[in-house]
């Protein structure tokens, strides 16, 4: 990672190619006085599957991998997350744990958002909520494409993320 | 029922302007409400009766993802995000659906925050159940895990979690099962009588007991 630490969102460069950092001003404002800036190096894991959803963390810069783990500690990778993408949204919308553990891959930036704070942001803003449900769609397509290459796939190869 | 289902328990004026704007339509048994890589045109909302989800690969193989059940919301993230149906959904009893138009169903979101709220909470519980599959399908050893961690997961619906010897009602065929879990009929059918034959399992009827928990459990770990 090589540019200096963003702190606020009103002033990154890359705001309108990211859905949810697109928000109109006003909850942008809201929004960086709810959030924490943190920079990562790479490995750190920011959840771990089946902890209780403390809340969410918008990938500034940096990819996570996000995977599952089965008892016996095997692990898939279900998708690489890239910036600008919101992770541990499902979890700390519906109160419950972690469905992937998320580990960076590179050095990164996060702004980490606590559950109640969220909450009470996207009832606050509307179009936050809404940009949140265009996330979770996605979310959702990336992870049915992952049901179908696991599920339906024939060769070891065809298990493997697209690239 | 209203009050037990996430999408439905809405405030009075959000359900009214809802009800302007919904279809509400009766489906026989077998029907398709959509088909995978179809356009959406709407969501479907489940008030009565059940769904198959499934997909489809090139060859023509079907994986079954779930069982939809009454107050499911069919179709939303193709809807919100305008990207093809991912599932197609065909009902396996007779059914009572709510259809909305997409743009009605778009609008409506961007009027109602407390809809939009309950929209993305169904949207978490499809991807919390979306990773489960992942989880199931990616990392299970054999067809006898994956079988067994289904059995469990429907006997602890509808109240019988907590019994020693819950029962459920088996309402897909083997070959239905086979495609739930991404296997053959036949395996399906080979693993049913081995379940019976080691008297972990009892048919009567069409319903299914589950004599040793203990041992369906200990399948499911290690296959």
């Amino acid at each position: 990672m090589e540019s200096a630490i963003q702190p606020r969102c009103l002033e990154c460069a890359l705001r309108p190619d990211r859905v949810f950092c697109d928000l109109p001003t006003n909850a942008l404002e809201a929004f960086d006085s709810v959030k924490s800036t943190i920079v990562c190096p790479r490995n750190t894991v920011l959840f771990r599957e089946g902890q209780p959803a403390r809340g969410v963390f918008v990938l500034c810069e940096g990819r996570a991998k996000l995977s599952v783990c089965s008892e016996s500690g095997k692990r898939l990778t279900l998708h690489i997350a890239v910036p600008g993408e919101v992770l541990g949204l499902s979890a700390a919308l519906s109160g419950t744990v972690y469905e992937v553990t998320a580990e960076l891959l590179d050095n990164a930036q996060v702004a980490s958002v606590k559950r109640k704070d969220l909450l009470a942001f996207l009832r606050e803003h509307r179009e936050a909520c809404l940009r949140v449900v265009d996330l979770l769609s996605q979310d959702l397509h990336i992870a049915y494409d992952r049901v179908r290459s696991v599920g339906l796939g024939r060769s070891r190869r065809s298990r493997a993320l697209p690239s | 029922m209203r009050s037990d289902r996430i999408f439905c328990d809405l405030p009075t004026v959000a359900l009214q302007s809802f009800e302007a704007i919904k279809y509400a339509t009766a489906y026989p048994k077998g029907a398709v409400l959509f088909v995978e890589g179809q356009a959406p045109r709407g969501i479907f909302v489940l008030c009565k009766g059940r769904v198959k989800l499934s997909i489809c690969a090139t060859d023509g193989k079907t994986l079954i993802l779930k069982i939809a059940e009454p107050g499911e919301v069919l179709g939303l993230s193709a809807t919100v995000s305008g990207k093809p149906y991912e599932l197609t959904a065909e009902t396996i009893d007779p059914c009572q659906v709510n259809f909305v138009k997409r743009e009605d169903f778009l609008r409506f979101l961007k009027d109602n925050s407390e809809a939009c709220f309950k929209v993305a909470e169904q949207l978490s519980e499809k991807y919390n159940s979306a990773c489960h599959e992942v989880r199931s399908l990616g990392l299970s050893h054999s067809a006898s895990e994956k079988l067994a961690k289904l059995l469990l997961e429907w006997s602890s619906k509808n109240g019988e979690a907590a019994k020693q010897e819950p029962r459920l009602k088996l309402a897909l065929t083997h070959e239905e099962i086979a495609q739930m879990i991404g296997t053959s009929r036949e395996t399906v059918t080979r693993l049913f009588a081995d379940l019976k034959k080691r008297q972990i399992v009892q048919s009567k009827g069409s319903t299914l007991v589950i004599r040793n928990k203990v041992a369906l459990k200990t399948m499911a770990t290690n296959g």
